[in-house]
């Protein structure tokens, strides 16, 4: 599935190294083919298990940065390959590339830290950007409808029903939606989140579609 | 229900950010390494950021969702669609309802599905069973309701076809005495008095049928019509009359049919001297063109002097 990524393209170049001190700075450093080769060796014996390895690892990374509140969590998450695919082509062997990048990762997240700390003591730190009423708003809603259109009425019904309630109502609800699929709660949990992931994905091509269009 | 409970608030605070560094390795890496414990952890994001646009966080959780969440485009967009989706109207009172509580089928098949596999086997063949003959009852219902539909319209044309035929067999015995007691007054009138009588199919045809042939003394003729019903469709036809105990009494052949406003009849005269105090019995027979001869009726009548 990756295979296409992996021929040949590198991926974006470096941009955070921390020096010995610790402090944080931009460098401009670029992912040779040659050291990105020597990853995708350590990965896999072909070329396709190796995409594959990869990009489970790059998920894997992208989620963690996400869940620890990085900016631009694919930035992040190619900068810890970069940083494991240089030791690599360093001559470093490193047996477990997974856990590796993701020790890199933390390592990344620290100094993000340390980072957002500094810019909080000198007032620079970017507020989280809130919730603004946006004009796209019912370019999206139109999307959702029509993603939830598609639906099989059985998958609508529990999407919508689901997620649908606050507190007691919601849980009244979800209990309702348990007995009438006749499944346990988790393996409904499962079932809602597969669905809100395939609709989520749905209502962005369509808006990205309706964009190119209008455009 | 493996990851609920003490899970989901551990995961929800290291989504918060609200762990130590320690703990959040330890969350990471079971993650990692266990995709249903991934899977858990993705719902409870889904969860915190339904939580979120719904209102639903303290404070405090709420400071630290925006500090993680609103970050990254990428859970922007989550967040924006986890908006959307709550703006979804609901579903009608009535689809939520029947949601809510599952329906008669539906709970039936979620007891038989607690069944072992034979139970459920024999289950399913019942209902298949018990479907079919339903199918096959609701058939055979409709076709013999259709059946009594036909039979109960015939036999209303029947009745109203021997009501008509009764009126008409009234008025024309009542012509008939009409005419004797008209013949009776006027005695110096050369001809031949005439008594006449008809037979109508369905009624003379039973020994039930009370008929009379009334014959006033000055009748010397007595005329005899029988009334044929549309399935008697022959060339020739004969009547053979005799009395009730068997003795003939006279035998007409040759007859042929001629049409009235009463329909086809078959019409001969007889003397009266051939009739006595007694019943009789008229048969009526049809003579196909090959010759066979085939019964159509037997007629009963009494006579009676005045």
């Amino acid at each position: 599935m990756g295979c296409a990524v992996l021929l040949g393209i590198v991926h974006s170049a470096g941009r955070m190294v921390v020096d010995p001190a610790g402090e944080t700075r931009r460098q401009k450093w670029s992912l040779t083919q040659q050291a990105f080769d020597g990853l995708l060796a350590t990965l896999g014996p072909d070329r396709g298990t190796a995409a594959d390895r990869y990009l489970a690892i790059r998920r894997n990374l992208v989620r963690l940065f996400e869940w620890r509140g990085c900016p631009t969590p694919d930035e992040y998450a190619d900068e810890a390959i970069n940083r494991c695919a240089r030791k690599i082509g360093e001559g470093e062997e490193i047996r477990d590339v997974a856990t590796y990048c993701i020790g890199i990762a933390r390592m990344l997240v620290l100094e993000m830290s340390r980072e957002r700390a500094k810019e909080a003591s000198l007032d620079k730190a970017p507020e989280p950007q809130a919730h603004q009423p946006d004009d796209d708003q019912e370019f999206r809603m139109e999307c959702l409808r029509r993603c939830l259109e598609q639906l099989p009425p059985e998958n609508r019904k529990l999407i919508l029903h689901y997620y649908q309630g606050e507190k007691d109502e919601k849980i009244k609800n979800r209990k309702g939606l348990m007995e009438v699929f006749g499944v346990p709660a988790s393996t409904l949990r499962m079932r809602a989140l597969r669905l809100r992931e395939g609709l989520h994905l749905c209502s962005e091509n369509c808006v990205q579609r309706q964009e190119g269009t209008s455009l | 229900m493996r990851y609920q409970g003490d899970d989901d608030k551990l995961m929800v605070q290291y989504l918060l950010g609200n762990l130590s560094e320690e703990e959040q390795v330890r969350i990471e890496d079971r993650a990692f390494s266990d995709s249903e414990y991934m899977d858990a952890l993705e719902a409870a994001e889904a969860d915190l950021i339904d939580a979120y646009v719904r209102d639903e966080l303290s404070q405090s959780e709420r400071r630290g969702f925006e500090r993680r969440f609103l970050t990254s485009p990428q859970r922007r967009s989550k967040v924006e669609f986890a908006r959307d989706l709550a703006r979804v109207p609901g579903l009608k009172a009535s689809e939520a309802a029947a949601s809510e509580r599952p329906s008669g089928w539906l709970s039936l098949v979620s007891l038989i599905r607690a069944w072992n596999p034979a139970l459920q086997f024999a289950a399913v063949l019942v209902i298949l069973i018990s479907v079919a003959g339903a199918f096959w009852l609701t058939a055979q219902n409709r076709a013999m309701r259709s059946r009594m539909a036909a039979f109960e319209t015939d036999r209303r044309d029947l009745e109203a076809r021997q009501e008509g035929l009764r009126q008409q067999l009234s008025a024309e015995q009542e012509r008939a005495n009409s005419l004797a007691a008209e013949l009776e007054k006027r005695p110096s009138v050369s001809v031949p008095a005439v008594a006449s009588l008809i037979l109508l199919p369905g009624l003379s045809r039973s020994e039930t049928g009370r008929t009379q042939l009334a014959l006033n003394s000055s009748a010397q003729l007595a005329h005899i019509e029988i009334v044929l019903e549309a399935r008697d469709d022959y060339p020739r036809y004969s009547a053979e009359l005799r009395t009730r105990s068997g003795e003939d009494v006279l035998i007409r052949g040759n007859l042929l049919r001629r049409q009235t406003a009463a329909g086809y009849v078959v019409s001969f005269d007889v003397p009266t001297s051939a009739f006595g105090l007694a019943d009789y019995e008229l048969a009526l027979k049809g003579v196909a063109g090959d010759g066979r001869v085939q019964d159509l009726g037997y007629y009963y009548f009494s006579v009676q002097r005045r």
